[in-house]
This record gives C-alpha cells, sequence and structure tokens, in this order.
C-alpha cells in the first residue's frame, strides 16, 4: 500500500513533468488581469481630464472602453471555472504610476501616459499570452486567448505615437 | 525500493532541469536558487540607497524565484527611479527635448527600434548612436531603458536608434544577437533618412545591451560592414566565469544580484556550452581592430568584473580602451541620472568621450 501510493505519487510527478509549468494559478491570474485593466481605466481617465489632443482622446477612450469589456470577460469566465474574483485592486505600482499621472499638467500628462501605456500594454500581453498558452481553467483560458489580439492591436496603435 | 525512489528522484531531477532550460515557455520555472553566500555588498550612497528603497515598497519580488512572465511584471529599477523623481517634485514625463518615432527593421513585433531625434534638429546631419537595451535578454524593454537613448540624443544632439529585439525564453541565444546585427545593418542603410551621418556611428548598450554593442562591433568588423566610431559597454555582461571577484562581493547586491545571472543564463541559453560562444563570453573573442571603447561600470553589481576584464581583454589586443567604474552606485544606475550623483557623473563621463569621437566642442 505504502508502495502503492510511493509510486502514485511519482507518476503524477512524471506525468505533470513534461508541462513543468509554474503558470499562475487562476486566481492569480484573475488578480492580475483585474489589476491590469484597472490601471488602464484609471490612467486613461485622469488623461481624459485634462487631454486637448483629439487623437489622444479617442486612444484613451477606446482603452476605458475595451478594458472595462476585458474585466467583465475575465469575471464571467472566472465564474465558469468557479474561482473566487475579489473586486480588483491596483499594486503598489500601479497606485504610483497613477500619482505620477496626475502629478504632470498639459501635453506633460499626454506624453507620461503615452510613455505608461506602452510599457504596460508590453507586461499585458506578457500575462494574457502565458495564460493563454497554459492555463490551467479552461474558460479563463479560452478568455485570455481572446485578450492577446486586443492587447497586441493597442500596442499597435502606441507605436504610432 | 530505496535504490527505486532514489532513481526515480534522480531522473524527475535531471529531466526537470533539461526542461527548464530547453522550454520556450514563459511559464517556465526558475533553477534552483544557488547556496546563498553571505557576503554582504559595499555601501551605497544615500541617494542611490533612496532609489533601492522603492523597490519593495513597490511591490518588487526576487526575480531569481519567478517565472519570466511574472519577473516581466515587476516593477524595474527605472520605476524606483521615477518613484524618487516623483517625491522630489521632478516630472517622470519623457523631456520633450527629444521627440520618438518607432519603426519597424524585422517582420516580428518585437524587431522594432525607437528613434529618439533632438526636436531642435536644424537639418545639418547628425552623428547616430545604436543603442540595446538591458533586462538580461528575458526581461525589460525599449520602455524600462528610456533614460539613457533620450540623454544622448539630447546632449549629443544625435540620433538614437534604441533596438528593441526578441526576447528569451520564447527566442533564445543567439536570436538576440541576430537582431542586434539585422538592426545595426538596418540603421546604416536608413540613417540618412533620419538626418544621421552614418560616418559618425557609434554603438551603445547597458547590462545585456552592452554585451550587444561590442557583439555588434566585432560583428560589423567580420563582415565588412561601416565601422562604428566608438562603443560605450555600460555594465556589460562578457564574461561566463562564475569565479569573479564581483560575483562574490557582489553576490547580494540590489537590484542584480549573482542568483539572477545564474536566472537569466538558465532561459537565454539552450545548454550551457553556450556560456562559451564568443558572442556571450565576450573576454574569450577575438577583440583586435575594435573602435575606440569607453566601459561604464558600477562598484556594487555582480557583473562589474565582466567589464574590469573585458577592457583587460581589449587592451591586450590592442584596441583604445578606458574603463571606469564608479563608487557607491548599483548596476542599472545609468538611467538614474537625474536623482543619484554617481550615475550623473557616470552619464557625464560617457557624454564627454562621445563628444570626443564625434569631434564637438564645449
Amino acid at each position: 500500500m505504502k508502495t502503492l501510493m510511493i509510486s502514485a505519487a511519482f507518476g503524477a510527478a512524471i506525468l505533470a513533468s513534461p508541462a513543468m509549468a509554474q503558470v499562475m494559478t487562476p486566481s492569480e491570474y484573475v488578480t492580475t488581469a483585474g489589476a491590469s485593466d484597472l490601471y488602464e481605466i484609471t490612467s486613461s481617465k485622469v488623461v481624459l481630464e485634462t487631454t486637448q489632443n483629439p487623437a489622444l482622446r479617442d486612444f484613451a477612450q477606446t482603452m476605458v472602453t475595451q478594458h472595462t469589456k476585458s474585466t467583465a470577460d475575465v469575471k464571467a469566465a472566472a465564474l465558469k471555472s468557479r474561482v473566487k474574483v475579489a473586486p480588483p485592486k491596483l499594486t503598489p505600482l500601479q497606485q504610483e504610476l497613477v500619482t505620477e499621472l496626475r502629478a504632470e499638467k498639459g501635453t506633460a500628462r499626454d506624453a507620461a501616459y503615452v510613455a505608461q501605456q506602452k510599457a504596460a500594454h508590453g507586461q499585458a500581453l506578457a500575462v494574457q499570452k502565458a495564460y493563454a498558452t497554459e492555463g490551467t481553467a479552461p474558460a479563463l483560458k479560452t478568455t485570455a486567448a481572446a485578450i492577446v489580439p486586443v492587447v497586441e492591436h493597442h500596442l499597435m496603435m502606441l507605436k504610432a505615437m | 525500493m530505496t535504490l527505486k525512489l532514489l532513481v526515480a528522484a534522480a531522473l524527475i531531477g535531471t529531466s526537470g532541469a533539461a526542461i527548464a532550460q530547453s522550454t520556450t515557455s514563459t511559464n517556465a520555472p526558475p533553477p534552483p536558487t544557488p547556496p546563498r553566500i553571505a557576503t554582504q555588498p559595499p555601501v551605497a550612497a544615500s541617494d542611490m540607497q533612496m532609489v533601492l528603497d522603492q523597490l519593495p515598497m513597490l511591490g518588487t519580488k526576487p526575480t531569481e524565484t519567478l517565472t519570466p512572465v511574472k519577473a516581466r511584471i515587476q516593477p524595474s529599477a527605472a520605476d524606483a527611479t521615477h518613484a524618487v523623481m516623483r517625491q522630489k517634485g521632478l516630472s517622470t514625463a519623457p523631456d520633450p527635448a527629444v521627440t520618438t518615432q518607432d519603426l519597424p527593421y524585422g517582420s516580428d513585433p518585437m524587431q522594432f527600434a525607437r528613434i529618439y531625434k533632438p526636436a531642435a534638429a536644424t537639418g545639418a546631419p547628425m552623428p547616430v548612436i545604436v543603442y540595446y537595451h538591458g533586462g538580461g535578454w528575458v526581461i525589460a524593454d525599449v520602455n524600462t531603458y528610456d533614460a539613457a537613448p533620450r540623454l544622448l540624443s539630447k546632449q549629443l544632439n544625435a540620433i538614437v536608434v534604441s533596438v528593441e529585439y526578441r526576447h528569451a525564453p520564447e527566442f533564445k541565444f543567439p536570436a538576440q544577437h541576430d537582431d542586434a546585427f539585422a538592426a545595426y545593418r538596418w540603421v546604416l542603410q536608413n540613417a540618412q533618412s533620419w538626418g544621421g551621418d552614418t560616418s559618425k556611428i557609434a554603438l551603445a548598450g547597458e547590462s545585456a545591451g552592452g554585451n550587444l554593442a561590442v557583439a555588434t562591433a566585432i560583428y560589423a568588423r567580420d563582415n565588412n560592414l561601416t565601422k562604428p566610431v566608438h562603443i560605450l559597454s555600460v555594465y556589460p555582461i562578457a564574461n561566463s566565469s562564475m569565479d569573479l571577484p564581483s560575483r562574490k562581493d557582489s553576490a547580494n547586491a540590489k537590484p542584480l544580484n549573482t542568483a539572477m545571472l545564474k536566472w537569466f543564463g538558465n532561459y537565454y541559453t539552450s545548454s550551457m556550452a553556450d556560456m562559451q560562444d564568443p558572442r556571450l563570453n565576450l573576454v574569450g573573442a577575438n577583440l583586435r581592430g575594435l573602435p575606440t571603447t569607453t566601459i561604464v561600470n558600477a562598484q556594487i553589481d555582480p557583473l562589474r568584473s565582466d567589464g574590469e576584464t573585458l577592457a583587460a581583454a581589449m587592451k591586450s589586443a590592442g584596441d583604445k580602451v578606458e574603463q571606469r567604474t564608479f563608487p557607491g552606485v548599483t548596476h542599472e544606475m545609468f538611467g538614474m541620472g537625474a536623482v543619484v550623483r554617481g550615475a550623473y557623473d557616470a552619464n557625464q563621463y560617457a557624454i564627454g568621450r562621445l563628444k570626443a569621437t564625434f569631434g564637438i566642442r564645449n
């Protein structure tokens, strides 16, 4: 019996080893994606308060709309996967970034916003791609895969800014 | 029974390690952390320490314990610098004296470059600097490393081309070197259309990018391309020995420690043999006939000995090379000139060396 249990444990270890991935847990993914969306929405609203640049205004509005949608999509998928969803919360870094944005005025705020967006979208893409490839909760994995091209499109828009 | 267990454990152990190095997954587990070394690094200057103190407050976790994707979303030294700037009432917005444009040089979305140009450019041809960012070829991007290329463009009235490249583990060594070389060829072909003068082209980079700057100069020499007139290599990865003095005295330094060097290597190499490739182990490369070179190092940095040994190897090869180690500062300091005195001094030193090469007087 003891031998059997030990073999079973090793069997599981061997079966798990081809992937060997330490993919984010469904809960980590939901928290990370939610924080990233909340940061996008919050920072975009900060720039919308002051920007005089119509193209930037359009972009920021698109960010609010599409990141609100991805939060809802992740939440729906989380329910399907029976993962608890706490209300999204900014990380300490994201809080700092928003504070930095608020400290800027006029075109400096516009420029700081674009610089922040370029960095944040690269990171968001890394998270979505990683979960879309190896995530363990099927509904969340499918949602991540659907978010990847959206973030890629945002990055393409940012390259022109 | 015991034997079987041992064999099974050994098998799992080996296959785990092999898989970790060969996988292209950004979820691949970190390599086992090396045994802790007790050595405490030299004390940082108080302005440097102020930046380092931001990292835990921003939520930075030890990179060597993370998967690549988690490491990529960690707060960076640049984030810490911005936090200090903000606290001091300085603007964190990009300096408007320099404009940027992102242009592709290849078909992968990561194969693009950010062209920095002085806003007040007059139309007279400007020197060109091809700059490669750091991050151990696994983390960080052109956004993380905005400070140095922007400063160089402004202070030298130069076109600076900051090259993004495909990252590991998705693309392993030598993908980053191949991209660096391709970008250099692309700049030679296109710099004139941006207002650049390719008879005054220099290579620059920080950390992994400091390696790429030197490796690209070697590539230019070996492929009969226009030679750069100067190499500015800031705390480069240049020596694959793990026994260097800085590997020990700065083993527990921040924001880069010795365990992280192993972590990066685990993801950017396909096998241990890669580490001996002269493109990575630059001290073992043919270094003859390279342009005038400036190597900048930080005292509190496990890569300090890389720069020092590279300078010695280049001198032996007959190159004109000058190397300086700046005291009281750490890895990543080159982007902290706005708030760290030692970093400002390093910036001014590098700018002075490039001015001399470009024939800029003042």
